[in-house]
């Protein structure tokens, strides 16, 4: 099983991580180019610019002089990231470093500044009327979508829909956030439980890069795949667009994108069209910035009930997890976070620390300015019950039966003693002779036994 | 912990342990409050609750609570209505928890019982809460306030001239009562009379106005005042509460109203007394008269309120309201002095006009009307009385009394009840507790024994409020100690487990510890609970404190707790669970629990009272500002043994007023090892000697009758405790010691090995 990391990686860290030949056949596409350009850090940015005209290789030395001393390191930055993503080509000659701008890149980019960007393909006419949904119903709808995504990924009971995902790519999505033994229903893993408390842009991003990295298997260049990604989030937020300006591939890849919120498909009277949602559009955007926190809208209290104020079902299965669920209502979740729901979270490796930090992140802003936000009681009796379950210390040990003599036996014992390596010992009135002794003590013990053989 | 503990085990013990007739006390202790709670099904599943079809209103946000169809109900405190919203909703519906953002109630037949009785109607019940919703009300409910309400206040029993009848305006309702056996039975037919269906009839006014306590404006109801014709017939006295009972809404579904019109009560003298101008009831206070007061009239009830927060003043202000001959009874002769005194304190009564009736002191008032305190036992008393008392209480039960005020109802039995109000008649009853939990059913009873439940406080906002002590719960761990471990965990210590886990080392120190810190750095007042006999003489004696039990005489118990409220050298006092209810000791701000009566709520929320008071000391005014925690509470647990289950759910119900237990692990400091008792092996190994010598009798709880508990203090009774506990000589037995190692194979001394070559380097030490 492979171990999956969860870092909110960024778009272009994906993209920097291609190979040399994908990243070049990727910088043919102008939206791309802008796409880099506009991720790139400040510093990066400036020097693309400054290049853009530059044809001839630029000195490393020459360059240096660009910043003042003290931006040293953002410098350094600036060009690995430029030579990372083969904006830059190196080139080593007697010692002198020298820089060039990737060519096509430049040319590409010179163009966008000449004509501006130009989409693939138009947004939908004014004249036909089509019934686009109004923002507010985009948004509803990209977070139900996703929401719905969730709990299929998560395998609950509660998904009220089958969605076009087929079971062999949600498999790969579960890749290391859910396990399942033998049949036993799938459980969550710790880094499933983790994934599931990151915010919404962060969690899109990892089953993003699960998809693109999955890819290959499908037969999709990842690489095409990218750029219709880096694409689509240059389309305006609830524009309607023309389906058949979309390449086969494109087509099949755009089913998928409904399933997980990215955009709406509408139904025209001759045509299709579809509709990016706000989490396509915020895709390239960096994930660092989570200007967007979400609001909290749990309130434990000391007696261990807890009071979620949402209507989403995920939230839902999420507190059900270490929690137990009581009552649901229209806009509340009552439940009570008991010994036994603990122990079922930390029986899927859910730790303590978690629990406590996604109710203390998460708490409603009535409670949130309260210090501790989640009652003292509650936090220390989550964390106790934790090193309940921890008591037990394994002491590698060694296990000698069958002596010769008593004799041996007790002096055995007396030589484990003096070493302070005597684990256990048979009972005097017990007619075995058995004995435990700590592993670091076995060579002491073997030497002791066969001298006195 | 929590509410977790909901867990199928409790209601699976109390199957066996009603199979093996085990006794009340035990029988309490074993029986959560589980089966009250409707969250576990016979299989244990939990029920899913989902309402989330429930139709939000558009504007939920401005709105307090959510109403679910099963009848649970969901109050934000946070909220601009609470106010209104809390003391609707503590009229109309039982609390199920309280702590500081969110509380939950539950709606039931009998609280809709109580909502009626002090007024509301079915309409105003339903279209405030309809009000006070986010949701639209589920139909459910609806149909349920409807069923359960629909009957309520259409009879009433009134008490005329010493002699009871059931009053109604509708006769064909008391037709219908009377179809019943029992109520039939109960019927006393006038001479005279002209067959069945002649009932008395009189006209009374109805009504005038039935003042909600400033609900909702809606709320606000404004019955016509118009004459209504009554129809009445009288029963036996004797009979009265089972025919209360009959009318319950489980049963006939007619509850009585039980009113007294004591202003236009002409046959009874009137009764000299007032409130002192320097006795202000607090808000609460008021606010709980007002709703036994607020037609006018006196209803029959319980008002709820906790330790300290001044119940004896309700008690006194209603008796000078209605303002005839009042009856009160307190659960020992102790309490019994101190409402004497209350109703000096408070009431401008004369002297001669209040008189106390005990077994010591038996008083009688001049005058025609006046205040008679007493205990339960005296008035139930079956057994034969000196003359004195034959006449006292002949007086008693002629005498048609105003008001019955009953004390800490909870801890009376119901067959108590049943004597008392057989024996005294009375127009109003008004019962006082703290806490109306038991672990029993019972305390249903008392719905119909004495009343519905008038006014519950929340122990929160009298916190916040000021009124009663902020108290820091903590519950110490303790870890057993190796040796006492071991033998907690074989067969047969089965009937020590209590002992050996309250006298665990650790416990001990811990306890040692405590009033050191108390005693010395704060100069605190503390008081240690011990329910184990055994294990209250052993700290007591060990660290040289006084103690009260059972056996501790009147005159000695005074003597001790005078010394503990005055000297400056008694400040700690061991008690058994004698001092669980009703002895004052205002002074006390500590309470360290060493043992307990296994799984009782009741009892942990009653010993947290006995500190509610203490608030406000002087030196910390003088220091300026008050401390943010003026009183502990400390519970000592042995970890891994039964007492950790126990003591989960004893705090169940503090936790559910809001209260919040801080666990402690690591007491006493590692540092501060030597200087406290069972500090070495051998002291530690002497202590388990001690307590498994020590018969199994004299280890056991202390065995008071039934649940009486301190009203039976001044009979003589039995109490467990084996020969050498009372002779003094409780510990010095001679005792071999390889018996207990040939007896038992693997004794405690297992681990000590015979030859001190071989013993453990780490023991050496100990052992030279």
């Amino acid at each position: 099983m492979p171990q999956v990391r969860i870092i909110a990686k960024n778009f272009m860290d994906m993209v920097a991580a291609l190979p040399a030949m994908k990243l070049d056949k990727l910088y043919d596409n102008s939206f791309i180019c802008e796409a880099i350009l506009r991720s790139l850090p400040p510093l990066a940015k400036k020097y693309v610019l400054q290049m853009l005209c530059v044809e001839l290789p630029v000195n490393s030395k020459s360059m240096e002089e660009w910043v003042l001393p003290d931006g040293a390191s953002k410098h350094r930055v600036a060009i690995d990231r430029l030579v990372q993503l083969r904006i830059f080509t190196e080139t080593k000659k007697k010692g002198d470093v020298t820089y060039t701008l990737n060519p096509i890149f430049q040319t590409n980019l010179k163009k966008l500044l000449v004509y501006g960007v130009v989409l693939p393909r138009e947004p939908m006419p004014s004249s036909v009327t089509v019934r686009r949904p109004s923002s507010e119903e985009l948004e509803a709808f990209a977070l139900e979508q996703w929401e719905c995504f969730l709990l299929q990924l998560i395998n609950s009971s509660q998904t009220e829909r089958p969605s076009n995902i087929s079971s062999s790519m949600m498999k790969t999505f579960q890749r290391g956030l859910v396990t399942q033994r033998d049949r036993e229903a799938p459980r969550l893993t710790e880094s499933g439980f983790q994934f599931l408390l990151m915010d919404t842009n962060a969690q899109l991003w990892y089953i993003i890069r699960e998809y693109i990295t999955s890819s290959e298997e499908r037969g999709i260049d990842s690489a095409d795949l990218i750029s219709f990604l880096l694409e689509l989030s240059f389309h305006v937020t609830g524009e309607a667009y023309n389906i058949n300006t979309l390449t086969e591939v494109q087509k099949n890849t755009i089913k998928d994108f409904t399933d997980l919120g990215l955009v709406k498909l509408q139904q025209g009277r001759k045509e299709s069209w579809f509709i990016p949602t706000r989490l396509a559009t915020n895709l390239s955007v960096s994930l660092t910035d989570t200007s967007s926190r979400k609001q909290g809208f749990v309130v434990v209290e000391t007696n261990f009930r807890l009071y979620a104020y949402s209507s989403s079902k995920l939230h839902c299965e999420i507190l059900r997890l270490f929690a137990r669920i009581e009552y649901q209502l229209p806009n509340l979740i009552v439940g009570a976070i008991t010994k036994e729901s603990l122990y079922g979270a930390f029986d899927n490796c859910i730790t303590a620390e978690q629990i406590i930090s996604f109710l203390q992140q998460n708490a409603h802003p009535r409670v949130a300015e309260r210090i501790p936000s989640v009652p003292e009681n509650v936090t220390d009796q989550i964390r106790l019950w934790e090193t309940d379950l921890n008591r037990v210390e394994m002491t590698t040990a060694y296990y000698y039966d069958e002596f010769p003599s008593r004799d041996l036996f007790d002096g055995a014992v007396d030589y484990a003693r003096s070493y302070n390596g005597l684990l256990w010992e048979a009972p005097d009135d017990s007619k075995k002779m058995r004995l435990v002794v700590r592993a670091e003590n076995h060579g002491h013990m073997r030497e002791y036994l066969s001298g006195q053989k | 912990m929590g509410h977790g503990e909901k867990s199928h085990r409790p209601s699976k013990k109390h199957k066996s342990s009603a199979k093996e007739s085990i006794p009340v006390e035990d029988y309490e202790a074993y029986v959560g409050g589980e089966e009250l709670d409707d969250d576990v099904r016979g299989d244990g599943e939990v029920k899913k609750r989902d309402f989330t079809k429930l139709e939000l209103k558009p504007d939920h946000m401005n709105r307090p609570l959510w109403a679910c169809a099963d009848g649970r109900i969901f109050l934000e405190t946070f909220s601009a209505l609470y106010k209104q919203a809390y003391d609707f909703l503590i009229a109309i519906a039982e609390p199920v928890c309280r702590p500081e953002s969110m509380h939950e109630y539950n709606l039931t037949p009998h609280s809709l019982y109580a909502a009626v009785s002090v007024g509301l109607e079915t309409q105003t019940i339903i279209s405030v809460l309809d009000k006070l919703s986010k949701t639209k009300l589920p139909k459910e409910m609806i149909d349920f306030i409807h069923g359960s309400t629909a009957n309520y206040g259409k009879v009433k029993l009134v008490l005329k001239k010493n002699r009871y009848y059931v009053e109604s305006p509708f006769p064909e309702v008391l037709k219908k009562l009377l179809r019943d056996d029992v109520i039939s039975k109960s019927r006393i037919i006038p001479e005279g009379a002209n067959g069945n269906g002649g009932f008395t009839i009189s006209k009374t006014l109805g009504e005038i106005a039935a003042d909600s306590s400033g609900l909702l404006n809606e709320a606000e109801l404004a019955a016509a005042a118009e004459e209504k014709e009554t129809h009445a017939f009288e029963i036996d006295p004797s009979q009265v509460e089972k025919v209360k009972e009959r009318c319950l809404p489980n049963a006939l579904n007619y509850p009585m109203l039980e009113e007294y019109d004591f202003r236009n009560d002409t046959v009874n003298p009137d009764l000299d007394m007032e409130l002192k101008p320097q006795a202000q009831p607090r808000p609460y206070q008021e606010k709980s008269l007002s709703k036994m007061f607020g037609n006018g009239r006196a209803r029959s009830g319980i008002i709820v309120l906790p330790c300290g927060a001044g119940k004896s003043l309700v008690g006194v202000s209603a008796a000078s309201r209605i303002k005839k001959s009042c009856l009160c009874l307190a659960t020992n002769a102790v309490s019994v002095d101190q409402w004497a005194f209350q109703f000096k304190l408070w009431s401008t009564i004369r002297d001669e006009h209040i008189c106390r009736f005990t077994s010591d002191s038996k008083e009688r008032f001049r005058g025609n009307a006046g205040v008679v305190v007493t205990t339960y036992n005296m008035v139930a008393f079956g057994g034969k009385r000196s003359e004195e008392s034959e006449k006292i209480i002949e007086e008693i039960r002629n005498r048609e009394w105003g008001l019955l005020l009953m004390d800490e109802v909870h801890v009376v039995p119901a067959q108590m009840f049943r004597k008392v109000i057989a024996i005294t008649k009375s127009h109003c009853k008004l019962g006082l507790t703290a806490t109306l939990v038991r672990e029993d059913e019972r305390i249903t009873d008392l719905n119909f024994l004495i009343g519905p439940k008038l006014y519950e406080a929340n122990w929160l906002d009298l916190v916040k409020g000021g009124f009663i002590a902020n108290v820091q719960c903590a519950e110490v761990w303790c870890p057993m100690t190796k040796e006492f471990f071991a033998e907690y965990l074989k067969k047969e210590n089965s009937k020590k487990k209590q002992a050996l886990y309250v006298m665990n080392p650790n416990k001990f120190r811990a306890c040692e510890f405590l009033i050191r810190f108390h005693e010395q750095q704060r100069g605190d007042k503390i008081i240690v609970f011990a329910d184990n006999l055994f294990a209250l003489t052993e700290y007591a004696m060990k660290l040289r404190k006084p103690m009260i039990y059972g056996a501790t005489s009147h005159v000695e118990r005074t003597k001790i707790l005078e010394a503990f409220k005055t000297s400056r050298d008694v400040n700690t006092v061991f008690l058994s669970k004698v001092g669980d209810n009703s002895i004052d000791i205002p002074e006390a701000n500590v309470i360290i629990q060493i043992s307990s009566h296994a799984g009782s709520r009741r009892q942990e929320a009653q010993r947290l009272g006995r500190i509610l008071r203490a608030k406000g000391k002087l030196r910390d005014r003088m220091a300026g500002g008050k401390e943010e925690y003026n009183a502990f509470f400390y519970s000592l647990v042995s970890t891994d043994t039964q007492e950790m289950y126990y003591s989960t759910k004893r705090q169940q119900f503090l936790i559910d007023q809001g209260y919040s237990f801080k666990v402690i692990t690591s007491l006493p400091p590692p540092d501060s090892g030597a200087d406290l008792s069972y500090h070495r092996l051998d002291e530690q190994l002497h202590l388990l000697t001690k307590v498994l010598t020590a018969g199994d009798d004299a280890v056991g709880l202390e065995q008071l009758d039934e649940d009486v508990d301190d009203i039976a203090l001044h009979k003589s009774r039995r109490f467990s405790g084996s020969m050498s506990a009372m002779s003094g000589a409780n510990g010095m037995v001679y005792m071999e010691y390889s018996t207990g190692k040939n007896k038992n194979g693997k004794g405690q001394m297992k681990s000590k090995p015979k030859d001190p070559a071989k013993r453990h380097h780490l023991f050496k030490k100990r052992f030279a």
